[in-house]
């Protein structure tokens, strides 16, 4: 089982950036899956089948989320509308830019401002590599629905990486 | 083909999901036009990437801790009261009064602590809160010895000229620490002359550091 729960552990790290998210994402999987191991014996294809579970406790934390005192910021930043983006900018050039930064956490960052939807078909189809047939029934969602999505994630994504993290606004020193 | 032709075939270019005549065709545009070219490149070049983008390892001893959990519940045992994520949620989610002209007045309140894995970036969000919009507002950032804000380096000390919105605007801060940090982080948000200041405290766990 414990190779297993590193890939949970991975693919909840990935869909929700967080140390302290992916722990309690794959604690409360194998809460629910402990009684029932003999089941998943049986299973032919198991990772898909398990990340096909870690997504559903994925769902059920955003909903959380959205029902807590804190729902307004969790909207908006789903939103592509993020208010994020009428925060601070700053003027370099993109060359210096990339100089100062990782493109590694740069991106980890963009994947951050995705909404949660977007971000685990891009994680799941761009990073981990499932096709959008397989995603159909990971993520239980029409071809069509994943397609746009994904289409939308990676748009955003070339925007955010494009840019300088903060679009508006005029930094004044620093 | 023209330009406006690309963007929508972009993506089934780099699934691999389009015919030989439209791949051609793009081909051809593309040694004829520098701007999608280049396009282009920046998404092949993301692509490849996100293909490689790491991902951490577990900190010791969870994944034992996780099946023991998961083990003893199964068994009746009482389930150990964990870290909610709802909870962490609040505590990596901190919310700033601002009302206009004058800032709100509040107690003092211990400074928030938020956990960041040593060299793993993490997004802390605070989000300020304005009774009316608020027009060329200036936020402070005073960042700890070892915590940076990506893609800043080691800056320490930024500021920006921004406007609040009424209601909920949120700030991301992706940070990411680079050692252990032993001050805090100021914000500081200042309008027409008075100011509202903003402390936040970091644990860093070495854990992450071999996991990327």
């Amino acid at each position: 089982m414990r190779p297993q729960v590193e890939y949970l552990y991975r693919l909840a790290w990935r869909f929700t950036g967080s140390v302290a998210d992916a722990e309690d994402l794959v604690q409360d999987v194998l809460l629910k899956l402990y009684p029932r191991t003999r089941q998943l014996v049986d299973i032919e294809r198991l990772r898909p089948w398990l990340a096909r579970v870690l997504y559903r406790e994925y769902v059920d934390l955003v909903r959380q989320r959205a029902r807590s005192p804190i729902a307004d910021l969790a909207a908006d930043a789903e939103g592509e509308d993020n208010p994020l983006d009428t925060l601070p900018a700053i003027k370099d050039g993109p060359e210096e830019h990339a100089e100062r930064s990782g493109l590694r956490e740069r991106i980890l960052c963009a994947l951050d401002r995705l909404n949660p939807e977007q971000r685990a078909v891009v994680t799941m189809h761009d990073v981990e590599g499932y096709s959008l047939e397989e995603l159909e029934t990971i993520l239980e969602t029409p071809l069509g629905t994943l397609k746009s999505r994904l289409h939308r994630a990676r748009r955003r994504l070339r925007a955010l990486l494009s840019v300088e993290p903060f679009s508006a606004g005029e930094r004044v020193n620093g | 083909m023209e330009c406006r032709d690309l963007t929508p075939q972009l993506d089934d270019c780099l699934d691999g999901r389009l015919d030989a005549a439209a791949r051609r065709s793009i081909q051809e545009h593309l040694e004829r036009c520098p701007d999608c070219r280049r396009r282009h490149q920046h998404a092949v070049a993301l692509q490849a990437a996100l293909r490689t983008l790491p991902a951490p390892t577990p900190r010791q001893g969870f994944v034992d801790q996780a099946l023991s959990r998961a083990t003893g519940a199964a068994a009746g045992a009482v389930r150990t009261l964990r870290r909610g994520a709802l909870g962490m949620a609040l505590a990596a989610s901190l919310v700033l009064g601002v009302a206009v002209g004058v800032f709100l007045v509040t107690r003092p309140a211990p400074v928030p602590t938020v956990a960041l894995m040593l060299e793993r970036p993490e997004t802390v969000r605070l989000m300020f809160n304005s009774a009316k919009p608020l027009q060329a507002a200036t936020l402070s950032l005073a960042l700890p010895e070892n915590v940076e804000l990506v893609g800043y380096g080691d800056r320490r000390e930024l500021s920006w000229q921004t406007d609040l919105r009424e209601g909920g605007n949120l700030l991301q801060l992706p940070l990411v620490a680079r050692g252990t940090a032993k001050d805090e982080l100021v914000a500081r948000l200042s309008h027409g002359g008075t100011s509202k200041t903003f402390r936040l405290k970091f644990e860093v766990d070495n854990a992450g550091k071999s996991g990327m």
